[in-house]
């Protein structure tokens, strides 16, 4: 098991951090959740078309990169890291889930995926059914489905790619602003088969979430670390006072254990699929969870100006609460995990 | 957990032989040691212990990280992982001749002088010569550079008095490395020296300190007028704090792995109770060992990414993470496993005899505190990994 960077994903990294930290700050962030459709254009314009991102999990032949899912998740956690206002998350996870399924749906859907022309959204939680060729049912809070010229939808146990333009798509107001939602309903939608199981479908998402989770929970760390250090009471910087220190201590524990589980679902994802459906949810709950857990230390250790609309904290605090109630609640995935593992 | 499956080709076949070689050798008058001396039962079958202990040495089990040229065999760092998780899955006993493998030893190979190493490592290698650690005292424990154990040089030999506590094995030990003062006028860091001091003779008397497991592992070491040579002195006198942190750097790496194999196994007998006596039915005991098994996955998962990278790429600060994950795991892992029991749990037989669980349960307290409690664990990585200020 591989849990740090190879040379060429090092780099990845590196461009990737560097991109995004020079250009999305908390402003432009909120500019964009302001915004009539939650994203930031041109943002997503660069991020597709000069850096090629969104070409990374779709084979060359159908204009990729051909690289794969262990460099999505590089880009995910820094994409994370900023709570960069753009759809990658359920574009890249689409993109991988069609690269490796049927010829017939990855030629339909791909070049667009890769060049950043068309968007993706993953209705995976919802009450479908497929029938003949079509689907019918509905799937609530759809990340990114307002926007999504494909989605690629669980009916029952089968994965399949439908047309937005063949569906009813209603925008929905979100907790967390910075990642827009649809309620989606099919009548009889045409639909193509992927070839992948839906459950290996939900389960990469769930590593694409802990993934981009640890990137979000460093970021909450170090920016509570770095205040700190700076913020003065009782003339001293209060980062002296043990009881902080200790908190933020636990922290790092807990964001480092993230780290490596969300790694290890990675590797698991790339070299041992099968495996996927202990570790997926396995990840996304701790990933989650610990996430969860930084943002509310946060806006705590921030004190009052952690509770400010003006300050970041609950942008990420807010994340932290969508990430972990899609794609299975805490609970739900300790459930499901115990059951898998052959535990309860 | 992986780990086997994803051996590459000569490290599978390294698994196989460690197992073969277990199999082999926990066999006769070995037989009844599977699965003895570990949490809570440190007191149980030291003689035959001991005499494992020299039976690793004879398969040249012992050390083996360490250079060639210092009668190691200088196996890879994922060698030595799979000779820590086999050793652990085969039940062998809990080791004796740890703290002089894995403390004592790589603090020679570090600090040592090449009379010091020829002279030391091969009773170590061998299982001949057993150490315990003479740091902590009474008023010198998470603040140990506060010693007041002192030592004098006069006529070849150093005279030391003090005395030490919370010394694991010292009643079975060959050598005591010891922290003692040696310039009086010097304070705290400055002015320590680090000793190699025999433990029989006339001037050391231990005394073991039952435990609240009613057992004795610790023991409180007294030094009255106790000799060292000169030369028995690691490092320049007075430079012993080096040498101590160097030891401290070396705690708790590679032997992670076999720990966790140990995890897994008191884990596997939870929940063989909870499914044996329907706890398992019950919604907040299911929760709780489901938890427990994540927690594991996780605590190996950090372990791997965090020890397996190259020294001196990172802070420094990977035990202390790893340690502050697996510490309160366990503890809430012998919390669960008298839960399950409910309140039969609360039963003893004679003499105070206690189950695997409710041991597990007692024990469990002291792993946030030895080897630097979590307090001491969160101070290093506020400081270190974060860079927050001193208090």
């Amino acid at each position: 098991m591989e849990f740090t960077d190879s040379p060429d994903q090092a780099e990845l990294r590196e461009v990737v951090r560097d991109f995004l930290g020079r250009h999305v700050t908390p402003e432009r962030v909120r500019a964009a959740a302001a915004g009539s459709d939650g994203y930031d254009a041109a943002l997503w314009m660069r991020l597709c078309g000069e850096l090629g991102l969104t070409a990374l999990p779709v084979p060359e032949a159908l204009g990729g990169a051909g690289a794969g899912f262990a460099e999505v998740a590089v880009v995910l956690e820094e994409t994370g890291r900023v709570l960069a206002p753009v759809p990658y998350l359920s574009g890249a996870v689409a993109a991988t889930l069609l690269a490796c399924g049927e010829p017939d749906a990855a030629r339909q859907f791909l070049p667009g995926l890769a060049d950043g022309t068309a968007k993706a959204a993953l209705a995976l939680d919802g009450e479908v059914t497929l029938e003949d060729g079509t689907v019918s049912g509905t799937a609530r809070n759809v990340a990114d489905g307002a926007a999504a010229d494909v989605l690629l939808v669980r009916a029952v146990d089968t994965l399949v790619a439908v047309r937005a333009a063949d569906a009813d798509v209603e925008a929905v107001g979100t907790l967390d602003q910075t990642r827009p939602q649809a309620n989606v309903t099919f009548r009889a939608s045409p639909a193509i088969t992927v070839g992948v199981p839906a459950d290996l479908a939900q389960d990469l998402l769930r590593t694409a979430l802990a993934v981009e989770a640890v990137g979000a929970a460093d970021h909450c760390l170090a920016a509570t670390v770095a205040y700190l250090k700076e913020r003065v009471q009782f003339g001293r910087p209060i980062g002296q006072f043990q009881a902080l220190k200790h908190r933020c201590a636990g922290l790092a524990v807990e964001v480092e254990s993230a780290r490596a589980t969300a790694r290890a679902a990675v590797w698991t994802a790339v070299h041992d699929p099968d495996s996927l459906a202990v570790v997926g949810p396995l990840a996304k709950r701790h990933c989650a969870d610990v996430f969860m857990h930084v943002t509310a230390e946060m806006i705590q250790l921030h004190g009052g100006i952690g509770f400010t609309w003006e300050h970041e904290a609950h942008l990420y605090f807010k994340r932290a609460k969508s990430t972990q109630l899609t794609a299975g609640t805490p609970a739900q995935l300790r459930r499901l995990v115990g059951e898998r593992a052959g535990l309860i | 957990m992986g780990g086997q499956d994803n051996d590459a080709a000569g490290d599978a076949a390294f698994r196989d032989e460690i197992r073969s070689w277990l199999a082999a050798n926990l066999t006769g008058e070995f037989a009844a040691l599977v699965g003895k001396g570990g949490p809570g039962r440190e007191h149980e079958f030291v003689p035959e212990r001991i005499a494992w202990e020299r039976r690793l040495g004879e398969g040249r089990w012992i050390g083996i990280g360490w250079p060639q040229q210092d009668g190691g065999r200088e196996l890879s760092w994922q060698q030595q992982v799979i000779f820590h998780e086999e050793y652990a899955r085969a039940g062998a006993p809990a080791r004796v001749g740890h703290i002089g493998e894995q403390l004592l030893g790589p603090t020679l190979l570090m600090c040592g002088t090449p009379q010091q190493r020829a002279r030391f490592l091969p009773g170590i290698l061998t299982g001949t010569e057993l150490w315990c650690q003479g740091y902590s005292e009474p008023e010198a424990g998470s603040d140990l550079a506060a010693v007041k154990t002192r030592a004098v040089l006069r006529e070849g030999q150093w005279h030391i008095h003090g005395q030490k506590v919370w010394t694991s094995l010292a009643q079975f030990s060959d050598w005591c490395f010891v922290l003692a003062r040696t310039d009086p006028g010097e304070q705290r860091h400055r002015g320590l020296s680090y000793l190699l001091v025999p433990m029989d003779q006339p001037g050391v008397d231990v005394r073991p300190i039952v435990q609240l497991t009613g057992t004795s592992e610790f023991n409180e070491v007294f030094f009255d007028d106790a000799r060292a040579a000169e030369a028995d002195v690691v490092g320049a006198p007075g430079d012993g704090w080096r040498v101590a942190m160097s030891t401290l750097a070396v705690e708790r790496g590679v032997s992670t792995f076999g720990q966790q194999q140990g995890f897994a196994r008191e884990f596997e007998a939870v929940l063989a109770q909870a499914r044996a006596n329907g706890g398992i039915a019950d919604p907040d005991l299911a929760a709780r060992l489901v938890d427990a098994w994540i927690g594991l996955r996780v605590l190996r998962y950090t372990a791997q990414a965090t020890l397996g990278v190259p020294a001196g790429t990172t802070p420094g600060t990977e035990a202390n993470i790893v340690k502050l994950l697996w510490a309160p795991w366990h503890q809430r892992l012998g919390e669960l496993a008298v839960d399950v029991l409910g309140a039969a749990g609360t039963e003893v037989g004679p003499d105070y005899d206690l189950s695997d669980a409710q041991r597990l349960f007692l024990y469990t307290r002291s792993d946030t505190i030895y080897g630097g409690s979590n307090e001491i664990q969160r101070n290093v990585i506020a400081e270190r990994l974060l860079g927050l200020p001193r208090g």
